[in-house]
């Protein structure tokens, strides 16, 4: 038991802030984020003794968290997130550097994209390798590629709508 | 894509903060696991301490007529078709494979809630029924021992509690399971079309 609990710990510890950002991408909402963080880590505490080291331990992980951002409901229903991301410019502009202002829009941008482009633009932009976000994500390698192609241009239509405004 | 790359490092330089540390999570994950187990095994026990109780009266009470038999028989097969019911659903949750790929994850998702659905609904007028069935021929027998003005109270309290539990409390139940199921079934929808390759 101990080593189960061991084991947890550290894998809490390496994975943690990845799959932050990734829920974080996801929802926009750091609160959200959060509970989507603790959620995924329930599970991944719930399913250990399942893994069987067929694949990386964190592309297991991966895998998990996207298919709990995918599930994930707010319990007031859907609300648009660009919302929240527009309510905390205005209601902080003091507290945003133009560094955290343009991170801001950056997650406004994400949050237009379509759900599952959000997912693996996160994973994109943290630099994980596309054979990772394949088996993440279960598209073939060479459409992935067309798809990503796809969204890093969406998202920096987006990103630069946004800046213009 | 100098554009994009300058997304990129913009999103590299930005730190996040887990609000959480590996101590406080291990202890969450193991509350929240025991606590859904507990919850689920306690429904499971409540019914089969009610299974129980109606077999120890039905063993110590000599009841003289065949409805009540009947009744009871009716009773005891709707506790123990629920009991079943709600084990296979235990164990069906439990299944939930969150480490496979989205799409089979998904689709056996939508199935399961659409199944769910389903059951929800059906089984409870079945189950409502059966048990009252069970009530009015228990109560032949069993009202016979009252005075009357007990027999109109019983009577008219487990009416009035069967009309509560069918009207009221399912259609609230039900109105809010059927918004989580919709708004589940319409999402996974549009994810899915997200899924399919679009070359």
């Amino acid at each position: 038991m101990e080593k189960k609990d061991q084991l947890f710990k550290q894998i809490f510890d390496t994975n943690s802030k990845k799959i932050f950002h990734l829920c974080y991408g996801y929802t926009g909402d750091e609160d959200a984020a959060n509970d989507l963080l603790q959620e995924t880590f329930l599970k991944v505490w719930q399913n250990l003794d399942k893994f069987r080291n067929k694949s990386l331990i964190s592309t297991w992980i991966y895998r998990i968290a996207v298919n709990t951002c995918l599930t994930y409901l707010r319990s007031e229903k859907r609300q648009a997130k660009d919302e929240l991301t527009d309510k905390i410019i205005e209601d902080r502009p003091e507290e945003l550097s133009e560094k955290n202002e343009q991170v801001a829009l950056l997650y406004k941008s994400i949050s237009k994209l379509e759900e599952n482009d959000r997912l693996i633009i996160t994973m994109v932009l943290d630099e994980l390798p596309y054979n990772e976000i394949a088996d993440i994500s279960g598209i073939s390698e060479g459409n992935l590629r067309v798809k990503i192609h796809r969204i890093k241009l969406k998202l920096t239509e987006l990103y630069n709508q946004h800046a213009r405004i | 894509m100098q554009e994009f790359d300058h997304i990129q490092s913009l999103w590299q330089s930005h730190s996040v903060e887990v609000k959480i540390s590996s101590d406080e999570m291990l202890q969450q994950a193991k509350k929240e696991v025991n606590a859904i187990r507990n919850k689920s095994l306690l429904n499971i026990v409540g019914m089969l301490v009610s299974f129980v109780a109606i077999v120890i009266l039905w063993l110590c009470f000599d009841f003289n007529s065949w409805t009540t038999h009947v009744g009871l028989t009716l009773f005891l097969t709707a506790i123990a078709t629920s009991t079943f019911m709600l084990y296979k659903s235990h164990r069906l949750l439990a299944q939930h494979d969150f480490t496979t790929d989205p799409n089979e994850f998904l689709g056996n998702l939508k199935d399961y809630q659409l199944s769910r659905y389903n059951l929800y609904s059906k089984m409870y007028w079945i189950y409502t029924i059966a048990l009252s069935l069970g009530i009015a021929l228990c109560f032949f027998e069993i009202l016979s021992y009252f005075e009357l003005w007990a027999q109109c109270l019983i009577v008219g309290f487990t009416f009035a509690w069967i009309v509560f539990c069918s009207t009221l409390v399912r259609r609230a139940v039900m109105k809010k399971e059927k918004e989580r199921i919709g708004l589940l079934i319409e999402k996974f929808e549009r994810i899915g079309n997200q899924f399919k390759e679009q070359l």
